[in-house]
C-alpha cells in the first residue's frame, strides 16, 4: 500500500465530527416544525388576547357610558327634569338598580362600587401586560436558541464542505492512479472500490452540506419571524402597561374625592364639585377606553399580517421540504459538483480574506 | 410624604411603609376588638395583603388618610381588585418553580415570580370590604304583625375611618309584610331594607344617638339599640431621614386629640415609630343604665348642645326611651403612652389602654 493509499484510507475512515444530532430531511422538518410550534402557541395566545381585549373594551365602553350619564345628569345638561330626574335612567345601567326608587340609594355607596369596577377593569388590563412581557421574554429565549442552531448549521456546513473538498481531491488521485496501473488488475479494481466508496461518502456528504445549509437559511428566517412576533408583543406590552399606568393613577388620585364627593352629595349639598370629581375618573376611563380602541387598531394592522406571514411562511419550508425529497435522486450528481463548487468557492474566498476559514480542520 | 398628594390623602413610600403596616396590624389584634366593631381579621387581612403588595413591588406606594391615618379607599380597593383577580391570574401564569428557575434571566420573571407569590399569599384569605350591609330576621310574629331585624352596615367611612353600625330595630306596620315574604333562605332580605340601609349609610358619621333618633322618626318602625364601632382615627410619628413621617391632617380626624398630638410631636424625639389607634364605641339603646360618655375624646350630644336648642332638644329625646354611651379605648406604643393617658386624665375618662410592643 502506497503512502498515498493510507492517506486515502485515513480520509475514507474518518469520522466527520458534526455537531448536534445528525441531520436529515426528515429531522430538518421535524426540527423547523417544532420550532414553528413555539412561534404557534404564540400567536394563539395573541388571538387570546385579542378576544379577551373584544370583552375588555365592550366592558370598558358600558363603564365609560354610565361614567358619563352621571355626569350628564349631575351637570343638568342631559334632562329638562334636572339630576334626580335623569337619575332614575342612571340606575337603570346598573345591574339590579332598575327598579330602585332614587331615595333608596347612596350615591356615595353607588359611587364607590362603580370606583371598584373601574379599578377592577384596569388591573384585568395590566394583568394582561404581565402575560404579554413573559411572551415576549421567552420568544427572545426562542431566538437566542434558533441562534444556536444557526451557527451549528453554518459550522456542519463548513465542515461537510472542508471534507467533500478532500474527498474530491482524492477522487482526482485515484482517477491518475488508475491511469497508471493495468486496467482490470488487481490494483486497478482496488482502487475502482475505493473510488465507489468515495463516491458514496461525496454523496452523503454533499447532501449534508446542502442540508445544513438549507438549515441554516430556515432558522434564519424563522428567527426572523420570531422576532417579529416578539417585537408585536413588545409595542403592545408597551401600550398596555402606558395606559393601564396611566388609568390606575388617576383612579387612585380621584377615590378621595369620589368618596367626599358622594357624601356630599348623599346630602345634596355640592353638586358641581360632585360632577368635577366624575370628570376625573371619566378621564381614567377615557384613557384605558383609548388604550383598548388602539390595541384593536394594532392587532387589525400586524397580527392578523403577521399570522398570514407566518402561515406563507410555513407552506414555503414544507413545498421545499418536498421538492428536495423529490428531487433528491435525480440531481445527486449536481449536487455534488454544486458543493465542490461552493467548497472551492469558500476556500478562494478564504485564500484571500482569512485561509483558516477555509483549511481542512484535519489531515 | 407629608404633604397631600391629593384630596385628605397622603403617599407613604420605601422603608417607613412594612413597619407602619405592621404596627397597625398588630395594633389590631391587640385591641381585642368585639363584634361591634368591623371584623379585625378582615381588617387585618387587608392590612398584611398590603404589606406583602409592597414588599413584593407591586406598588410603588401606600395611599394613607391624612385624617383617618388609616390606609385610604384607593388602598383598600387595591386589596379587593387583586383578590378579584388573582384566581384568573395564577390560572394564565407560569408556575413557581418555572419562575424561580428563570428568575435571573430576565427583570420580568423575578417580577412575576414576586407576584405570583403575592397572589398565592392573598388566596382565599380575609380581606376588608369597602362597604358591607346585612340584614338578618331576628324575630317574626305574624299574627301581631311584628318583625325584628338586625341591620349591620360596615363601612370605609368618607370620613376615612373604619366603621360598623349596628341596629336593632322592630318593624310594626302593614308595609313590611309583602317584605317580610321576600326574605331569602338565610333570612336577609335586601329588598325589604334599601331604605333603611340607605338612610343607615347615609348617616354613618353621625354618632349612634342621631342615629337612633332618626330612624326612630320613621313610620313603623320601633328602634332597640344603635350601637357604632370605629376603627381609628390613628396617628402615628414615622421616624424617616430628614423629618418624621406624620398625618398631614389629624385635626380633621379629631381635633381634641390632634391638639394633644401636636404638643406631644414638639418634644418627640424616638428612633421608634409611635402610634397610637382609637377604637371607639358608641351605643344608644333601651337598655343602657346610665346615660355617659367615657369618649375623652367626645362628648355626648346632650352636655354640648347649644342653650338656643336645649329645650327642642330635650323634647326630641322625650320621646325616645333610650340612654346613651360612648367609650373609646386605645392602643399606643410606649413613647405616645403618656400623651393618651394625659388626654384621659384631662377628660376625667377611665380608658383601656393597650400597649402595643
Amino acid at each position: 500500500m502506497s503512502a498515498g493509499s493510507k492517506s486515502i484510507q485515513d480520509v475514507m475512515s474518518r469520522d466527520v465530527a458534526y455537531s448536534g444530532e445528525g441531520i436529515s430531511v426528515r429531522s430538518l422538518e421535524d426540527s423547523i416544525h417544532k420550532e414553528r410550534d413555539v412561534q404557534d402557541a404564540k400567536v394563539s395566545e395573541l388571538k387570546v388576547l385579542r378576544e379577551r381585549n373584544v370583552e375588555i373594551q365592550t366592558a370598558m365602553g358600558d363603564e365609560l357610558k354610565k361614567l358619563r350619564k352621571f355626569s350628564d345628569y349631575i351637570d343638568g345638561t342631559a334632562t329638562k327634569g334636572g339630576f334626580f330626574a335623569g337619575f332614575k335612567e342612571i340606575l337603570s345601567y346598573i345591574p339590579g338598580l332598575k327598579s330602585i326608587a332614587i331615595s333608596k340609594r347612596s350615591i356615595e355607596e353607588l359611587l364607590k362600587q362603580q370606583y371598584q369596577v373601574s379599578a377592577t377593569r384596569v388591573k384585568e388590563a395590566a394583568g394582561y401586560c404581565d402575560v404579554l412581557k413573559q411572551s415576549e421574554q421567552e420568544l427572545y429565549t426562542e431566538i437566542n436558541r434558533i441562534n444556536g442552531k444557526i451557527v451549528e448549521a453554518a459550522e456542519n456546513e463548513r465542515r461537510a464542505l472542508e471534507y467533500v473538498l478532500e474527498l474530491r481531491g482524492m477522487q482526482e488521485e485515484l482517477e491518475a492512479e488508475l491511469q497508471s496501473v493495468e486496467a482490470g488488475s488487481v490494483e486497478a479494481r482496488k482502487i475502482e472500490t475505493d473510488q465507489d466508496r468515495i463516491r458514496a461518502l461525496l454523496a452523503e456528504h454533499s447532501s449534508n452540506v446542502q442540508l445544513y445549509g438549507a438549515a441554516e437559511n430556515r432558522y434564519a428566517n424563522l428567527k426572523e419571524n420570531t422576532r417579529k412576533l416578539a417585537e408585536t408583543i413588545r409595542n403592545l406590552a408597551q401600550d398596555i402597561q402606558q395606559y393601564t399606568t396611566a388609568a390606575s393613577i388617576k383612579l387612585d388620585m380621584a377615590s378621595a374625592q369620589i368618596q367626599a364627593i358622594g357624601r356630599a352629595a348623599d346630602a345634596s349639598v355640592v353638586m358641581l364639585e360632585m360632577k368635577k370629581s366624575l370628570d376625573v375618573m371619566t378621564e381614567s376611563m377615557n384613557v384605558t377606553t383609548q388604550f383598548v380602541s388602539d390595541t384593536q387598531i394594532f392587532f387589525r394592522q400586524n397580527l392578523d399580517r403577521l399570522v398570514e406571514e407566518l402561515e406563507t411562511f410555513d407552506e414555503g419550508t414544507s413545498q421545499l421540504l418536498d421538492e428536495n425529497l423529490q428531487k433528491s435522486k435525480e440531481i445527486e450528481e449536481a449536487r455534488i459538483q454544486a458543493a465542490i463548487d461552493k467548497a472551492m468557492k469558500r476556500k478562494e474566498e478564504g485564500g484571500a480574506g482569512g485561509a483558516d476559514a477555509a483549511a481542512p480542520s484535519e489531515g | 410624604m407629608n404633604e397631600l398628594v391629593t384630596l385628605h390623602t397622603q403617599a407613604l413610600r420605601g422603608e417607613v411603609v412594612p413597619g407602619y403596616l405592621a404596627k397597625l396590624a398588630r395594633g389590631l389584634r391587640a385591641a381585642r376588638l368585639n363584634n361591634t366593631y368591623p371584623d379585625r381579621r378582615r381588617v387585618q387581612g387587608s392590612l398584611e395583603a398590603m404589606k406583602l403588595a409592597m414588599d413584593a413591588g407591586i406598588y410603588d406606594q401606600l395611599y394613607v388618610d391624612a385624617r383617618a391615618g388609616l390606609p385610604n379607599m384607593a388602598s383598600f380597593t387595591r386589596v379587593l381588585t387583586d383578590h378579584e383577580v388573582a384566581g384568573g391570574s395564577l390560572s394564565r401564569m407560569s408556575d413557581t418553580a418555572h419562575y424561580e428557575q428563570k428568575r435571573d434571566e430576565a427583570e420580568v420573571y423575578a417580577r412575576l415570580l414576586d407576584k405570583r407569590r403575592y397572589f398565592e399569599a392573598i388566596v382565599g384569605k380575609p380581606h376588608a370590604p369597602l362597604d358591607e350591609h346585612r340584614v338578618q330576621l331576628r324575630r317574626h310574629d305574624p299574627e301581631t304583625g311584628t318583625a325584628e331585624f338586625r341591620l349591620d352596615l360596615t363601612k370605609l367611612d368618607a370620613s376615612g375611618l373604619y366603621v360598623r353600625i349596628t341596629i336593632e330595630l322592630t318593624q310594626v306596620a302593614s308595609a313590611w309584610r309583602r317584605k317580610v315574604i321576600d326574605l331569602d333562605s338565610d333570612g336577609e332580605s335586601a329588598a325589604a331594607n334599601e331604605a333603611f340601609h340607605a338612610t343607615v349609610y347615609r348617616n354613618a358619621s353621625y354618632d349612634a344617638e342621631h342615629l337612633f333618633i332618626h330612624m326612630h322618626d320613621i313610620e313603623g318602625v320601633s328602634v332597640d339599640r344603635v350601637q357604632r364601632g370605629v376603627i381609628g382615627p390613628v396617628l402615628f410619628r414615622l421616624p424617616h431621614a430628614g423629618a418624621p413621617i406624620v398625618p398631614a391632617e389629624p385635626e380633621q380626624g379629631n381635633p381634641r386629640l390632634a391638639h394633644a398630638w401636636r404638643r406631644w410631636l414638639e418634644t418627640a424625639t424616638s428612633d421608634e415609630p409611635e402610634l397610637v389607634l382609637c377604637f371607639q364605641t358608641d351605643i344608644a339603646a333601651r337598655d343602657v343604665r346610665e346615660e355617659k360618655s367615657n369618649d375623652p375624646l367626645e362628648d355626648l350630644l346632650s352636655t354640648s348642645i347649644q342653650d338656643s336648642e336645649r329645650a327642642r332638644y330635650q323634647h326630641t329625646r322625650e320621646r325616645f326611651p333610650f340612654k346613651v354611651f360612648k367609650d373609646r379605648k386605645f392602643v399606643v406604643t410606649r413613647g405616645a403612652e403618656g400623651l393618651v393617658r394625659a388626654v384621659c386624665e384631662a377628660a376625667g375618662t377611665k380608658n383601656l389602654i393597650y400597649r402595643l410592643r
